[in-house]
């Protein structure tokens, strides 16, 4: 079974096929690929379903077609099937709520020696997030 | 020091150039959003900016709580991504990806789509010339200053005027 990279808040290599460009998952396998999962409800993370109302329209064959669940979700996506590989935005509207709030949106990403750290580590202290590039 | 290969933050947070600080208090809430800072006057001469007035009004919020700017002046001064900056990340992390398994072909593909659909963001343009040989310090970094000086300098964030 070939396999794809999904890159969304975080990396994950699972099964899928590509087909005529676009990348199949089955279904037991959607949480593993992006942390949702297909409920009778909908799709659902957690304590959170997102409704469905066209689930046909979600499979090719017996797969879900990534794309197709990206757009459910609201969240923009690139997929190079392929290539193996995809790219998932947050969901667009989660964004503009974020900057809107002003409430720091959360995140994890690895130090120098691979550990893992989340903003939320640090709560209870100021913070100057300081972004820059070796280039 | 965290790495972020995937260039996450610029999506989070609607970053669009580097060197740039935010400030987050104890609750986690933003409380100076994306701004042009420097920790020393390296590149002062080329981009005007001083490092000094930056650690100051830092040194005056982490000692006495002083804020630079109100709540909605921070709200207002980041501009949300557009559809097109949005899928310009997300080619940039397909194309990254590609790169690190050695897929040169897909990889500089889809890094030119991203520099299409966001011409004037130094985080997909800049940070695309040393992964596909070029020079980010060299002409095409210059050309790409000169076009974005053009276009009206387009930034997500505090101006450098401002960002103290």
């Amino acid at each position: 079974m070939p396999s794809a990279t999904i890159i969304s808040d975080v990396v994950r290599t699972v099964e899928a096929t590509p087909a005529e460009g676009r990348l199949l998952i089955a279904p037991e396998r959607l949480d593993d690929a992006i942390g949702w999962e297909l409920k009778p409800q909908g799709l659902c993370r957690e304590d959170t379903c997102v409704p469905v109302r066209d689930r046909a329209a979600l499979f090719q064959g017996d797969d879900l077609d990534l794309s197709a669940v990206a757009a459910v979700l609201g969240r923009p996506s690139v997929i190079d099937a392929e290539g193996g590989i995809a790219a998932l935005a947050m969901d667009a509207d989660g964004r503009r709520q974020a900057l809107d709030s002003l409430r720091a949106p959360s995140f994890g990403l690895d130090d120098l020696d691979g550990n893992p750290h989340r903003l939320e580590q640090w709560r209870g202290q100021k913070k100057l997030l300081v972004a820059f590039a070796s280039w | 020091m965290l790495i972020d290969p995937n260039h996450l933050l610029t999506e989070l947070y609607a970053i669009s150039n580097v060197p740039t600080v935010i400030w987050i208090d104890e609750d986690d809430r933003i409380v100076r959003p994306n701004g042009v800072a420097f920790g020393t006057d390296m590149f002062k001469d080329f981009t005007g900016v001083e490092a000094g007035p930056h650690m100051d009004a830092v040194r005056r919020w982490v000692r006495g709580g002083e804020l630079p700017i109100v709540a909605d002046e921070a709200r207002r001064a980041v501009g949300d991504l557009s559809s097109d900056e949005v899928l310009a990340r997300l080619h940039f992390r397909v194309a990254a990806q590609a790169r690190r398994r050695g897929d040169d072909v897909t990889a500089r593909r889809h890094f030119a789509l991203a520099g299409e659909l966001a011409p004037n963001d130094f985080t997909i343009r800049r940070a695309t010339m040393p992964l596909v040989g070029g020079d980010p310090f060299g002409q095409e970094f210059f050309d790409l200053y000169q076009d974005w000086q053009r276009a009206g300098s387009p930034y997500h964030g505090l101006s450098a005027s401002d960002a103290t």
